[in-house]
């Protein structure tokens, strides 16, 4: 069974103290419960939480829904974008199988970055490493009046972004985001179609506006 | 571009939309902003939830819209006002009416009913409860391995007898829809509930229908369901000639996917040949032009290897232990047919009836399992000398009596039906075993749908305790049955069922000895 790689990378800096992270938290965790009641979901979307804050970790590695279990994060120090970026290729590299004469491999992943500021790291070094890897698509959100939009253009063509980066609008996006994986693992066998673009997924909730 | 969508947090809003095809009439729905979003259609519930309105986001084109008021009308009254439609009622979820509101089209759907949704749902918690059975939590083994943490509870399973029951329902909701001169187009899981619980199957999404003359609606299928040919050509523009598009025979591949995954919890075509490096193009030539059956007799190429599998897929995904001849002759001879044969030459394969007549042939062969925790709880007779319960390996006890039916070719010559029922104790015989001229079907009266008699172990011997056959005769001691006694079931014994035109005669075999 070809897996659906789905990788969240979350923006932890100590901006997102209080509301914000905790909204995150319960976001993912909703996340999760709903994917579980969708049955395509659970046989194909795996799992992986990506953070950042002075530095990028791989939180929770590629997991199938089942197993999932979301581990605590804290908000803390500044913004490593660019480290996350190279962290994702490398997860990349080494979770998503890759076809094989032998061996069916994993679909193309998806990728949802989360942040509320502007990277604090040399965030074009990481954004050369990751546009190395192909995904099925990549969508950015600037949560809040903190973060650039135009900047998450350069990463993906795919922005979305909240007002404020409270827990009502960042619980909108966790929903969406878990919407947008339903309607993958259900079409992204349709005949092999390309996934690419925000023309595949559903239109977000009100609360969120696509930067073109 | 902008998905920007006015929102309104006013609460909950009872509106009204008018049907454009009965003047005056009107329907109410809840809108709290929220729809619930299908692929197509923005769906809102009727205040009572006893019907949903459901808008296309999309506005409809005359072709489209010219479809759907046929399906709510003609058809409708073709498929149910008249006598039998209420048997297809429980088959479908049929638009009853089209509505519009400013410029959206919209359709009435009655609500699905209350055992089309989880009463339990996951063994561990309430994640799932009253949600919709949609067929994909039946029809893949993950869900029913006792060691997988989002397994379903055992009391919404069923038993393997279930799917056969619910499989003929499906072959029949297609076979009517068929005969009308309709295909469905977009026969999947997502779009058959079932309810192993009361075994019950129900198509919705019917407005996705391809009616005779009128443009197909512009979707070709749902992944895992799409023919080959489909597949194959739709890289070409939708008027190119050489382009295949759904139609009755498309649906046909998809009812014999349905039907195998929801008997043996796996993909027919899923297996581990790789046709492409390249992960998209592999999947659309794995499904499409170069699709192979995972069980061909001669060309092993795409079988599943189980090491690159999900341990979870056990051990349905197994082959060997588990292969599809499981299902019995019948049904085997009707997956080569689709799976072999048929699966690039559409031409080729069963149609729904015959679907539907092979799976209640095959229920005539079952056997209840002795094993009390047995999973499955029954299996298809293997035609062995020592026959064996295929999933957990008990061995049937005793005696096994094997009718074989005959019919009067001419006078004193009698030919083999190819239909054979095993017999288990307090099996009932029904009219259609007795007389070939009645089939086993829908248009059954209440009438026919009597037991004429059943079969007991009793004393040490099998019998036949007769109950409503007025001219059951044992030939091999030429000797009358009549009403209320009972003959014994013996090797070798040939029995005749009725002397009516049409009446059969049994010749017993016993297995087991």
């Amino acid at each position: 069974m070809r897996r659906l790689p789905v990788y969240l990378l979350l923006d932890t800096s100590g901006s997102m103290t209080g509301e914000p992270i905790e909204a995150v938290k319960n976001g993912v965790q909703v996340m999760i419960s709903s994917l579980r009641q969708n049955p395509q979901a659970i046989e194909t979307a795996f799992i992986s939480i990506i953070t950042f804050d002075s530095v990028a970790k791989q939180v929770v590695p590629l997991t199938d829904l089942a197993s999932f279990q979301m581990v605590d994060i804290k908000a803390t120090g500044t913004t490593c974008l660019g480290e996350a970026l190279k962290l994702v290729s490398t997860c990349i590299d080494n979770e998503v199988a890759k076809t094989t004469a032998e061996q069916k491999g994993d679909w193309k992943p998806l990728v949802f970055i989360m942040t509320d500021g502007i990277p604090t790291d040399d965030w074009q070094s990481g954004l050369e490493e990751f546009k190395k890897r192909k995904t099925a698509f990549t969508v950015a959100c600037a949560a809040g009046s903190g973060a650039d939009a135009n900047l998450l253009k350069q990463i993906t063509e795919n922005v979305v972004s909240l007002d404020t980066a409270d827990s009502q609008s960042i619980a909108k996006f966790f929903t969406w985001v878990s919407a947008s994986i339903g309607v993958t693992s259900t079409k992204v066998e349709d005949a092999g179609k390309e996934v690419t673009g925000m023309g595949e997924l559903p239109p977000p909730p009100s609360e969120l506006n696509i930067v073109t | 571009m902008s998905f920007l969508t006015k929102f309104s947090n006013s609460g909950t809003n009872i509106k009204t939309v008018s049907s454009i095809i009965t003047p005056g009439k009107t329907y109410q729905y809840v809108d709290n902003g929220e729809p619930m979003r299908g692929g197509m259609k923005d769906v809102y519930f009727g205040p009572d939830k006893s019907y949903v309105v459901a808008f296309y986001r999309d506005k409809q084109d005359y072709n489209s819209r010219e479809r759907l008021k046929k399906l709510v009308t003609q058809y409708y009254d073709s498929f149910f006002n008249r006598e039998g439609g209420d048997y297809y009622k429980s088959l479908y979820c049929w638009p009853t009416d089209m509505v519009e509101l400013d410029d959206k089209v919209g359709l009435i759907v009655p609500a699905y009913k209350k055992d089309f949704f989880f009463k339990k749902g996951y063994a561990n918690g309430d994640g799932i409860k009253g949600k919709e059975k949609q067929g994909l939590w039946f029809a893949s083994s993950k869900f029913r391995h006792k060691q997988f943490s989002l397994r379903l509870d055992e009391t919404e399973l069923g038993n393997w007898l279930s799917y056969f029951q619910i499989c003929v329902k499906i072959a029949r909701g297609v076979k009517r829809l068929h005969a009308a001169g309709l295909a469905h187009s977009d026969l999947s899981y997502k779009n058959v509930l079932i309810d192993p619980v009361s075994k019950a199957a129900t198509i919705i999404d019917i407005d996705g229908l391809v009616v005779p003359g009128l443009y197909p609606p512009d979707v070709i299928g749902t992944a895992d369901f799409i023919a080959p040919e489909v597949l194959a050509t739709k890289h070409l523009d939708i008027r190119d000639p050489n382009r295949k598009h759904t139609n009755r025979t498309t649906d046909l591949h998809a009812l014999a996917v349905m039907i195998y995954m929801y008997l043996l919890y796996r993909h027919p075509l899923k297996g581990s040949k790789v046709n492409s490096l390249d992960t998209e193009k592999d999947d659309l030539l794995s499904m499409g032009e170069k699709a192979l059956f995972i069980e061909h007799p001669t060309d092993p190429s795409n079988r599943v290897k189980l090491a690159q599998g999900s341990k979870w897929a056990l051990p349905w995904a197994d082959t060997i232990k588990l292969p599809y001849t499981i299902t019995g002759p019948y049904l085997k001879s009707l997956f080569d047919q689709a799976f072999i044969a048929g699966l690039h030459d559409p031409n080729l394969r069963p149609n729904a009836d015959t679907w539907e007549q092979a799976l209640l042939k095959t229920t005539d062969l079952m056997q209840p399992c002795s094993n009390k925790q047995c999973d499955q709880k029954w299996f298809v007779f293997d035609n062995t000398t020592s026959p064996k319960c295929p999933f957990c390996g008990t061995h049937i006890k005793g005696t096994l009596p094997v009718l074989d039916l005959y019919y009067q070719f001419k006078p004193t010559v009698w030919k083999p039906e190819n239909h054979r029922l095993m017999v288990y104790n307090n099996q009932y015989l029904f009219q259609w075993h007795v007389n070939r001229n009645i089939i086993r079907n829908e248009r059954l009266t209440a009438e026919q749908k009597v037991p004429v008699g059943y079969f007991t172990f009793h004393n040490d011997k099998w019998v036949f305790v007769n109950q409503k056959l007025g001219s059951l005769k044992d030939l091999t001691e030429n000797k009358e049955i009549p009403l209320n006694t009972m003959v014994d079931i013996t090797d070798g014994k040939k029995l005749l069922l009725s002397d009516e035109e049409g009446g059969r005669v049994v010749m017993i075999t016993m297995a087991n000895k």
